[in-house]
Parts: C-alpha cells; structure tokens; sequence
C-alpha cells in the first residue's frame, strides 16, 4: 500500500463536533454505517470512511468529497450504528463546513450557521425592510376597504412601495445567484482536484438530465429506510417550491406586461398554481417536522443547521397563511404578518447558497460530477 | 448463626462448580443451587476447548468426582433462589425446589424414555431436535438421573413411564417446594444465556434457514448433538461446506450488548477447525471488526490464519438475507481492506453471539447488580465468572478461586473474617 502522509486538522475536527457532530469520536470503523446504507455506490462506498476522515481531520478529504452530497441523509447509518457514533448527523456537519469552505461570501455562511449571531441572521432583514420600505410608522391602521400588501404597509403608504420591493428582491436574487455559481464552481474543482485522473463520462449534459431526473422523482430517497416519511414531504415541498417560483415569475409577467396588479381573485389560474403550492407547502413542512420529531431516537436530532433552516422555511409558511388570513378577514395587523413574511422569504433567498438550502445546489453538482466520473450512474 | 462456614453457590456451571470444590477442600460447608436439571452449565454444551481443542467433559467430570466425594458439598438441581436477605455471616436464603418427577432410584436405565410417549424440543440442543419427554439431559449428565417434563407427558404418558421403570424411581407426586438456608456468605455464579440472535433484527436469525448462532455450531459439531457432529445445515441436511462467521453479533452494541463478550473470536476461531477438520474442501470465513485474542490466545489466531481456507474480512456484517431460489446465504459487509462492498455467498452462517449475563434477565432479590446486568460484589456477596464480567473458562476458573477467598473471609462473622 502506498505510503501516505497525513496532516491532521485538528480544528477542523473540532469544527466538526461543534457543528453537530459531537458523537464522531465514537465511531470504532465498524462499517456497519456502510453496508445499511441504500444510496452509496459499492465501490469505495461511504460513510465509514468518510467517518475515518473526519476523525482524522483530513479536510481536504472531506470538503471537496462528492460522497459527502451523495449521502441523502436517510439516516439508516445512524439508527444502526452500534456505537451511536450518529454518522448521518456528522456528515451533516460535514456538509456545513463544506458549503462554508465554498462560499464567496463567508461572512454570510458564518452569519447563518453559528447559533451565536441568530440575532444578527433576523436582524439584518428586519432593519433591511424597516429602513428601505418607504413608511415611517408601525401604527397599523386601516389603510382603505381593501388590504393591498405589496403597498406593503397602511400609514403613508408610497406609490414606490412594490418597486423598492422588487428591487430589495431582486438584488438579493442576484446576489444569490452569484453566491451558487461561485460555490458550484469551487466545489467541481475542488472535487477534481480530488479525483485525481479519474476518467470522465464525457456527455456532462446526459449527467446533467439524468441527476435532474433522479431529483424530480426523489427516487434515491425511496432507498432511505428510516425516514421514508421524509421522502413525502420533501418531495411536497420541492414541488411547491418550483409552484411558488413559476406562480411569482407569472404574477411579474402579470403587473409588468398586462399591468394586472394583486391582490389576484382566487379563480385566476396563476392564483391557483400558488394556492395549491402553498397547500403542498404546508403538507411538507408538516411532514418534515412531524417526521423529524418521531424519528429523532433513531435519526438524531439534527443540529442548529438543520434546525434554523427548518425555522426559516416553517416561518415562510406560518406568516405566510397568517397574512392571507388577516387580509381576508380584513384585520390590518395583517401588514406585521406581511412584514415578517418578507423578512422570511428574504432570509430564505439571500442564504440559499449558505444555509441548508445550499444542498440543492452542491447535492445537484456532486450527483452531476459522481455521474460524469462513472461513480454513479 | 451457622457456627461453621456455609457458603452458598448460586449457580452449577463451571465457575460455581469450582467455587464449591475450593471452599469444601479447605473445610467449609458449601451448598450448590443449579437451576437446570444437570451440573456443568454452558460447558457442558461446548464441544471443544480452546485453545487446546480437548473436551470440555473432562474437566467436568473431575469436578463431579470431587463434588461427589467431598461431604462438605451438598447440591440442589431444579432449584433456583428466589431472594437473600440478612447480612455477611448471616443470610437467609430462600430457595425454591422445582420437582424431577424422578428420585434418587433412578439407574438411568432408559426404560420410562422408551416407554414415554410425548417428545419435547430439546432445549440443551438449542432445540434442532427433540427428546423424550422422560430424559436424560445429555449422556454424561451429572447428576445421571432422568427428568420427566410434565408440560409434555401427563396422564396416560406419565402413566407409561411410572409402569416401566423398575426401580420405582418415577414418582409423579412431587410437589415443588421451597427451602429456607441460613448461610454465612454467597458466590454468584449464575454465569451467561447467549444473546437473544431474534433481537438482531438486520442479521436474518429466525427468517433466513440456515443462520445459526455459535452455542448452535458447538452443539452440531458435538458427537452427543443433534446430528451426532455432523456439520449440516438446518434447511436440507446438506453439509455445510463454506460456512461465514459473523462476530460481534450484538456484542460491542450500543442497542443490544454494550460491551465486548470476550470469547467469541476465539470461538469463532475453533470453530472454523471443526469444519475444516471435517472436510478439507471446507471453507470459512470470518468477518470481523478486529480479532480480540487476549494474551497468549494470540498464538491460537495465527495458527487458524494459517490455514489458506480461512479467510478473514475486516468489516462487520450488517445484512444477511436467504438468495433467492435456494437456501445458501448471502452476507453484505464492507470489506475495509479493499474499500468495497461485498455480497458473498455461504451454505450456512454462524451469528458469533455474545454473552447476556443471567441477570440481565432474571435478577435475585437481595443481589446489586450493574445497569447491564453483572452482579456487584457487595460485602458477603461476591460474583465469579461470567456472572461478574464476560470470561473464558480458565479465567472464570481462576476468577471463582479467588471469590473463594473472599467467602470464607465473611463466611463466620459479621464483617471480621477469620
């Protein structure tokens, strides 16, 4: 066997154990982890080396590793492991430090991922919206008969109102946008860097389609054994999400090219598209947690990560039926649950490519690259 | 207050048999309860020894002669105690007698079995086959006093065996009783069950045919088991040629036994003789996390390693299910040194199950244990052998010498020793 040099990390190993993965060192690299798991390849299968890394603090081995996106989190390691070593947990910490060593902006990955600064995560978003949004007062009085949220609140409301919100969104957007190219970039040649001269599939846009297809039909989690509720829920709500998106890009072709502004009738068919998405929204979310709570003696708990994002995303779709209540029922106090509706939506935008969320962009890109190295097909 | 030392020994198997022998040779008074219907416990049901391969009867059967002709020792079979109380030097033990249905007289004849009408699951083989429900335990039993099962033969088969013995050794009004014993100071050798293999969900025991447990393999490699030592698998009978070893098969496991068994990479280890000395074609291997062979048992592994038709795969096995179409075995492991996964296939797989002590499921009243079910030592309570830890037969040997010791110590006052 060839002779191999190793430089422990030693503060990556600790970055590890404070990023959820406190039971690492328990792992006596039994493999049980490895044979129990669904969804690795049986070639150089993980994670129990991916455990052996970590515990190692090789991060070069861990960071730009495709297997630690190919894991999908089932879980079935975790509840079969004879030590409680929690390898599904670890490599969700994994996970974290990767999307930050990744990042183009740091500062917004550590923002969102250290429990310490959660004042400054909701903070910037609510200041953002205060001081931007052309209104001075929080008194919420009744602006007219009919509540109109993109007016965005009742006291001096401003004709500029919708267009300093798009423009808030829309930079956020791009801001995004570029923090996942970015991220996607490093971590493809980070993985390159890793693999060595593996030979390549050649077809990246077969890969490309063929990693799509597998994530529309959430096919690698129906091998997930321990939380096969998930699989439901997940797949609920990456459809409203892909509902929500297509519903708000039609109501901006809407105001911009028909000048047909909300609020929209309910029987309007672009109305219907993000009724029914938040409905699958709301089936998701519910199933994510429910699922999350009766399978934590088995699964692990999860940690801040999981659990801010699973906060964000939950918060988008409390404050989110709250204010379409409040305007039904025509109770202004419906603008403060619009407000927070915003600051949710923005937190979700804005940290996509930091917070959990991120695994849609770096799961997509290590899924495409396994395929494209013949790691997986 | 006994004004001699009595010591009572919970357990006949190997640790309390050697308990008993070392306190009665030095003058005290001992007195053995045994639960089962025989003397010898687990030991009486290995085949071989390691590292030395001879039998285990042997051994045995010099502490049944020093059991018989040592006074000091009085034994009670199908006894168990129900609960201690009092302190070091004075205990009150009660101890309830389980009835035999069968006295003193019996010769071992084998009359009341061949008149016997009902068959009973032969516990002792681990159930792969059946006795009589008038039977001897096993051929060198001690004591070599048959038993009736009176769950299986009553009425007209209790009948049956009563008329055909002719020393008037059966005798169906037995009642169970109790006994009150006043002893100075008590050994706890109530020694290990195998591992509950069911409980091991991902493992195939119970639903694949053709896994076994190791206690299952001693038996069937035993001249006196089922098969009358004939390696061959349940399903078919078939030999079992190419056999997979499975260790740490609920030991080392946080949801199952949380500790190291001690013994089973050395059983395993003997176990791949006893097929291969059956067959030179045979095959075994053994799937591992890493081979514990404390001390000189070191020398035992290197000799099995190097027999070429062993072969040892570092990864624990966490799968194992029927093939389809057949009754061979197939077992999923990562195979570390190659860092692949492998499906292999095997006639037959023997699950290396660790020790669970007696008091993990049955604790006695008046006993500390600890939260996995070994028994504490408490001043005037002493555990030895797999009663206090998971131990080979030597260890347990040595371990009951020295809880000897410490009996006679607190045998005759209250905390004084003499």
């Amino acid at each position: 066997m060839a002779e191999q040099v190793i430089s422990p990390d030693l503060n990556f190993v600790k970055d590890i154990i404070a990023s959820g993965g406190e039971s690492l060192k328990k792992c006596y690299q039994c493999s049980t982890c490895t044979v129990v798991c669904n969804v690795t390849p049986d070639d150089k299968p993980f994670p129990r080396k991916e455990m052996m890394y970590a515990q190692w603090g090789m991060k070069d081995k861990l960071v730009s590793n495709p297997d630690i996106w190919l894991c999908h989190q089932c879980s079935d390691c975790t509840a079969y492991c004879p030590r409680g070593a929690k390898p599904g947990e670890v490599l969700n910490a994994v996970r974290k430090l990767s999307i930050r060593h990744v990042s183009m902006v740091p500062l917004f990955a550590r923002i969102v991922q250290d429990p310490k600064l959660i004042w400054l995560l909701f903070a910037i978003p609510i200041a953002l919206f205060f001081v931007f949004m052309p209104h001075k007062s929080l008194e919420f009085i009744r602006f007219d008969d009919k509540m109109v949220y993109h007016m965005f609140a009742p006291a001096e409301p401003h004709m500029y109102a919708p267009f300093v919100l798009k423009m808030i969104f829309g930079l956020t957007a791009v801001f995004s946008i570029l923090s996942a190219l970015t991220g996607i970039k490093r971590l493809w040649s980070g993985m390159k860097a890793q693999a060595g001269d593996v030979k390549s599939g050649g077809n990246l846009t077969g890969d490309i389609i063929s990693s799509a297809k597998t994530i529309f039909a959430h096919s690698k989690f129906a091998d997930c054994n321990v939380n096969r509720l998930r699989q439901w829920g997940h797949l609920l709500l990456v459809y409203s999400f892909v509902g929500l998106s297509i519903s708000g890009i039609w109501a901006l072709i809407y105001s911009y090219l028909f000048n047909f502004t909300g609020p929209y009738p309910f029987t309007d068919p672009m109305k219907l598209l993000s009724q029914a998405s938040m409905l699958a929204f709301i089936a998701g979310i519910v199933i994510i947690l429910y699922n999350r709570f009766a399978q934590a003696g088995k699964a692990g708990m999860g940690s801040y990560f999981d659990w801010i994002f699973l906060t964000i995303v939950s918060g988008i779709g409390a404050t989110g039926i709250l204010a379409l209540a409040l305007r039904l029922a025509n109770v202004s106090a419906g603008y403060a649950a619009f407000y927070l509706h915003v600051v949710f939506v923005w937190l979700l935008l804005a940290y996509a490519p930091y917070s959990k969320f991120a695994h849609l962009f770096y799961r997509t890109t290590a899924m495409v690259f396994a395929r494209h190295t013949n790691r997986e097909s | 207050m006994p004004d001699v030392n009595r010591i009572l020994v919970i357990g006949g198997g190997f640790s309390g048999l050697t308990t008993a022998v070392d306190a009665a040779e030095t003058g005290a008074e001992v007195i053995v309860i045994e639960k089962n219907s025989y003397l010898g416990g687990r030991v009486a049901q290995l085949n071989k020894y390691f590292p030395k391969l001879c039998p285990p009867i042997c051994g045995l059967e010099i502490n049944f002669k020093r059991i018989k002709t040592n006074a000091n020792i009085t034994f009670h079979t199908m006894a168990e105690v129900e609960s201690v109380s009092g302190g070091p030097g004075n205990y009150t033990v009660t101890v309830k007698l389980n009835p035999r249905y069968v006295n003193d007289n019996c010769t071992a004849c084998d009359a009341c079995a061949q008149a016997c009408t009902a068959e009973r699951p032969n516990e002792f083989n681990f159930g792969m086959n059946t006795t009589k429900a008038a039977y001897l335990p096993f051929n060198q039993a001690f004591p070599q006093k048959y038993v009736i099962d009176s769950s299986y033969c009553k009425g007209d088969c209790a009948k049956a065996c009563k008329d055909a013995c002719k020393y008037n050794a059966v005798d169906l009004d037995m009642k169970p009783g109790t006994i009150t014993l006043n002893v100075g100071s008590i050994v706890v050798a109530t020694g290990w069950n195998p591992y509950d293999a069911d409980k091991l969900d991902i493992l195939g025991f119970g639903k694949v045919k053709n896994v076994i447990t190791n206690m299952m393999m001693e038996r069937l490699a035993s001249p006196t088991g089922p098969t009358a030592g004939k390696i061959l698998r349940p399903s078919d009978g078939k030999p079992a040629q190419n056999i997979a070893f499975v260790q740490c098969a609920g030991s080392r496991d946080e949801s199952h036994l949380p500790f190291c068994s001690y013994i089973c990479c050395l059983a395993s280890l003997k176990q791949t003789t006893y097929i291969r000395e059956q067959n030179l074609e045979s095959k075994a291997t053994i799937f591992y996390i890493d081979i514990r062979t404390p001390g000189k048992y070191e020398k035992f592994y290197w000799k099995v390693k190097d027999d070429p038709n062993v072969s040892f795969i570092k990864g624990k096995v966490a799968d194992i299910v029927q093939e389809q179409g057949s009754d061979d075995v197939i077992v999923t492991a990562e195979d570390m040194m190659t860092n692949k996964k492998v499906r292999m296939k095997f006639d037959m797989v023997v699950l290396a199950t660790g020790m669970e002590p007696a008091g993990a499921s049955k604790k006695i009243a008046g006993v500390k244990y600890n939260e996995n079910g070994f028994a504490l030592p408490d001043s005037g309570i002493y555990p030895a052998g797999c009663t206090k830890n998971p131990m080979d037969v030597a260890r347990s040997a040595q371990d009951s010498t020295g809880a000897v010791l410490k009996a006679l110590s607190k045998a005759n006052s209250s905390g004084q020793g003499r």
